[in-house]
């Protein structure tokens, strides 16, 4: 029972420490650490959501108020979470191996920032910006318009396996993001590489800043996700998924359709991915085909990986976990280096000042994605937190 | 629309097809021979091929900093670049099925791929980490050899540079090598064996893992190759180069029936005549509207079509369907 | 109407005739199918169930024609089968299985899954009173959340069949249901089979090479050699027919040996 202490010590403390330090990463990794000790701790469930519900709708935005780039980093996790519940449906519940989910954030994205940006002025003549509070809508349409794509990449793709269906699938990305970079001529759909901008953000309620807004929609889309995340898995749908999965053969035997089950996994991950491409466009103001690029593609695969394939804590946690590694630690270490440069500190004989300008372990994400990847594989194939039925069919 | 112009600018655009499709087939050759033995995707095959370009830049700039460069004669330089390249592709290849892929081997099918993304993209960034720190600049410049630059005018709209034709010759060259390897050598048969059934030629007695062993060498050693030719060819690289002409010479391979060798070729060449006609003609015949950076979509879009419509590709096989 | 029809099935594969219009009829009880390995039994099958296409022939249940339809629709028409080298879902629950089974029967929507509709509710406790039921009836109700992986191989040949029976099937089609198991294990099985005949009115096709079970259980016997129908009738009837016992290499007299199992 000592967890019990434990758990509301680590997070109130960890808070108060943010606010005493508020430029400190490590701190702020602390109290992210916390929120995971009282997710997996030996607590009554009342104490563990009531000290999570805390933590995300109070500590959280109090942290924000001191430091607007920890409410950045939340956000961020926030929308890395909702992708990569939605590449967990693809490939995780249904083992359809996508590495051109991106595509389907990206489709949200534009479509957003398209209609509620000046930018479909030069499509359709005129009337736009749609006013903010269209906002709202394109949360669905965008949800529509990726859910609509996610079918469309998935009927050729049908008949296709495992290898020849990653490889489709991210042909079908780069083709994507080829597009947003050239549809600017002969009708300028995407503004090409010079991207849209500004898009046009909704009212918020209660005059809350944009910063708190965005995060706590965020968080509002991620509940509602793991809501649906969880209901489908625990369905015929989910149990079918699990069946194709198994033994494809043997599904389509026993009455599985397998065409209407594939495309329902394609259209429901791609759903999520495109209603946060709308929220993203919105909070960014400004975006360009480099955001949804192939890195961006492995990256939730990562994510997804690491947490473990057919697992939604599994999916919170690699998300969590591969953002934080991206925009805090990679980019803290390196600020940290610079420190460490502009000080003159000497490693073994060796001045750090030396260092090669060129070096900036900021932009090394490849090497973290790449990394995480292949020990996942070698080491442990299941996952942080494997879904049950994983851990059996890899680990246990 | 200036038919004759079209005509006109028609030999230069075989040319820059053949040089390309080349490049290609010698990149594909590394796929194709690696599926074939291993029924596996090597992912990373696209990194493989640019440190080969890596290492070539480095044997070119590191002779050109004791005078060598200009010293010795320039076929002596390409060589000695050329066997650079292909000798760290071909042992950074085994090194990586040893580390990464053997421990997997036996694993359901994705794992395997899905670490050989990993492989590629932790390439990608260790080139720029050791560039980074080894010269402080990692968007790299092959020196030139001015004899390189020397253009042949062949007819009165069609005019060859020696680069191109040391490209074309070289490319040449490592696919005869690598036809006489597999089929006129004992370790050729051996990896045709091993392609056809592993089980068979296991109670065969061939070695099955030396013989994976050295198909990745080859393979390898075939896209280092491809490396140098292509920073000779292009002049400037940087790590992250690869993972484009690698997906289109993956394109390639499985257009020409991926685990066939001959089909490599058949479908770099393809794939690349088609492509530099694509970059040249269709803004051309478009008027405008869709120019030469679409032709990426081209390879991609190829991609797709054959492996829903016609997986085993131009002179391949069936393609066997997992159980 | 006849329940199941087939007509003069003919399949190929490159040059080899795996079938030569082989005729097959059923209207009740139990029918087996049996005939040395290679005679094409397992390929019928195949082509019953729409996992091969025939290449000439036809074939129709309840007067509808099977021939050219998908698995899951024939499925959901009313036929299941089990698989020779038993194909169950091995890191799902037992349960899981059988609920896999019941797809077909089930009416819901992706709005009532997301909702979690009255109609979601209701429908997903009957589906799992009627699994436990199935899994009650084979015998399996102590393992229901076993992992089938971890189950014993008799216990996995009854869930496979309690899998087919979960699509309420009104055809059966047993691709060697006793393989592996002992004469108890089998007796158990084909009293099982008899049982959910009579309950359930069930129609059975098995392909067997358990020559006892074949003909303790089965109502009529077809026999296959080379793709062809060589013997048709009562138990009693083909093991007495010469041809039969030549295909077999019985001694005369002394009936069909049991077929050894590679």
């Amino acid at each position: 029972m000592i967890q019990v202490p434990l758990s509301v010590g680590l997070v109130a403390v960890s808070a108060l420490a943010v606010a005493m330090f508020p430029r400190s990463v490590l701190v702020f990794l602390l109290f992210q650490g916390s929120l995971l000790f009282v997710y997996r701790a030996r607590i009554p469930e009342r104490l563990r959501w009531s000290l999570l519900a805390a933590a995300l709708l109070v500590l959280m935005p109090v942290i924000g108020y001191f430091n607007s780039y920890y409410l950045e980093v939340a956000t961020q996790v926030g929308i890395f979470v909702a992708l990569a519940l939605g590449l967990n449906i693809v490939v995780g519940l249904a083992g359809l191996l996508d590495l051109g989910y991106v595509a389907f954030f990206a489709v949200g994205a534009y479509s957003w920032a398209i209609f509620g940006s000046p930018h479909a002025n030069i499509i359709l003549g005129g009337g736009f910006p749609l006013a903010g509070w269209w906002f709202y809508v394109f949360l669905l349409v965008g949800l529509a318009v990726a859910a609509t794509t996610g079918i469309l990449l998935g009927l050729p793709v049908l008949r296709l396996h495992g290898d020849y269906l990653a490889i489709v699938t991210l042909g079908f990305g780069e083709v994507i993001r080829v597009l947003a970079n050239n549809l600017d001529k002969p009708i300028n759909f995407t503004n090409g590489p010079k991207g849209i901008t500004p898009i046009s953000r909704p009212p918020t309620p209660f005059g809350l800043p944009y910063g708190e807004y965005f995060y706590f929609l965020a968080l509002l889309i991620v509940v509602a996700i793991v809501i649906v995340n969880r209901r489908l898995e625990d369905s015929h749908i989910g149990r079918a998924w699990e069946a194709i999965r198994e033994d494809e053969l043997a599904a389509r035997a026993m009455g599985v359709p397998l065409v209407r089950m594939k495309l329902m996994a394609f259209a429901c991950g791609a759903s999520f991915a495109g209603v946060m491409g709308v929220l993203f466009s919105a909070k960014q103001v400004f975006i360009n085909p480099e955001s949804f690029t192939f890195l961006e593609s492995i990256g939730v695969l990562a994510m997804v990986i690491l947490g473990g394939m057919g697992s939604i804590p599994g999916a919170v946690v690699g998300a969590t976990v591969v953002t934080v590694l991206n925009l805090q630690v990679l980019k803290g270490f390196s600020l940290w280096l610079n420190e460490l440069k502009n000080a003159g500190v000497t490693v073994l004989g060796y001045s750090l000042a030396d260092l090669p300008t060129q070096f900036e372990p900021a932009k090394y994400e490849r090497m973290v994605f790449g990394v995480i990847l292949v020990l996942m594989m070698i080491f442990r194939p299941q996952g942080i937190f494997p879904a049950r039925r994983r851990q059996r069919e890899l680990g246990g | 629309m200036d038919v004759e112009f079209l005509i006109g600018i028609f030999p230069q655009v075989l040319l820059d097809g053949i040089i390309l499709g080349f490049m290609y087939a010698l990149i594909a050759l590394g796929y194709t021979m690696v599926y074939g033995v291993l029924e596996f995707i090597n992912f990373a095959h696209s990194e493989i091929f640019i440190v080969g370009a890596f290492v070539g830049v480095e044997v070119m700039l590191g002779l050109k900093s004791v005078g060598l460069l200009e010293g010795l004669p320039w076929p002596v330089v390409l060589i000695l670049v050329l066997l650079a390249g292909m000798a760290g592709s071909g042992l950074l290849a085994v090194t990586i099925e040893r580390v990464a892929y053997r421990p997997l081997r036996n694993a359901p099918r994705l794992i395997p791929l899905i670490s050989a993304i990993g492989i590629s993209f932790f390439l990608q960034d260790m080139i720029r980490l050791f560039e980074s720190l080894w010269r402080n600049a990692f968007n790299l410049v092959y020196p030139t050899l001015d004899v390189l630059n020397l253009r042949f005018e062949l007819t009165e709209t069609l005019d060859v540079s020696v680069k191109s034709l040391v490209v074309i010759v070289g490319a040449l060259l490592m696919l005869w090598a690598l036809h006489l390897i597999v089929n006129r050598t004992k370790v050729g048969t051996a990896i045709r064996a091993v392609a056809e059934d592993q089980a068979a030629a296991s109670l065969m007695g061939i070695d099955v893992n030396r013989i994976i062993s050295l198909t990745f060498l080859i393979g390898g050693a075939m896209g280092g190759a491809a490396g140098v030719l292509f920073g000779v060819q292009y002049g400037l690289i940087n790590p992250y180069s690869g993972f484009i002409p690698g997906l289109k010479a993956f394109t390639a391979a499985v257009l020409g029936g991926i685990g066939n060798i001959p089909g490599a070729m058949v479908g770099g060449l393809v794939l690349g005549l088609l492509e530099a006609f694509a970059a040249s003609y269709l803004s051309l015949l478009t008027g405008g509207a869709f120019g030469a950076e679409y032709k990426d979509i081209l390879a991609f879009s190829l991609l797709i079509l054959i492996l829903i419509f016609r997986p085993k590709g131009l002179l391949g096989e069936v393609v066997r369907e997992r159980a | 109407m006849a329940l199941f029809e087939a007509r003069r099935v003919t399949k190929r594969f490159g040059g080899l005739t795996a079938l030569h219009g082989v005729d097959f009829a059923l209207e009740q009880g139990i029918a087996s199918i049996i005939g040395p390995n290679g005679a094409g039994k397992t390929t019928l099958f195949n082509i019953f169930t729409g996992l091969y296409a025939a290449d000439d022939g036809s074939v129709t249940f309840r007067g509808q024609p099977l021939l050219g339809l998908r698995p899951d629709q024939i499925t959901a028409l009313g036929i299941c089968r089990t698989f020779q080298n038993i194909r169950l879902f091995s890191n799902m629950t037992a349960i899981e299985n059988v609920l896999v089974g019941m797809n077909s029967r089930i009416a819901l929507g992706l709005w009532d899954v997301l909702s979690h509709s009255r109609r979601f509710r209701r429908t997903e406790s009957d589906l799992a009173a009627r699994a436990i039921a199935l899994l009650d009836r084979v015998g399996l109700q102590a393992n229901a959340n076993a992992v089938a992986r971890n189950l014993p191989y008799g216990d996995r040949r009854r869930l496979e069949l309690a899998r087919a029976l979960a699509a309420e099937p009104a055809l059966l089609l047993l691709d060697e249901p006793t393989a592996g198991m002992t004469q108890g294990e089998a007796g158990t099985l084909m009293r099982l089979l008899r049982g959910l005949v009579a309950d359930l009115r069930l129609a059975i096709i098995l392909i067997e090479h358990n020559m006892r079970v074949v003909m303790e259980v089965s109502d009529r016997v077809t026999v296959l050699d080379h793709g062809e129908k060589i013997a048709e009738g009562s138990p009693r009837e083909v093991q007495e027919n010469v041809r039969v016992i030549e295909a077999y290499l019985g001694t005369r007299g002394a009936g069909p040996r049991r077929a050894r199992r590679a």
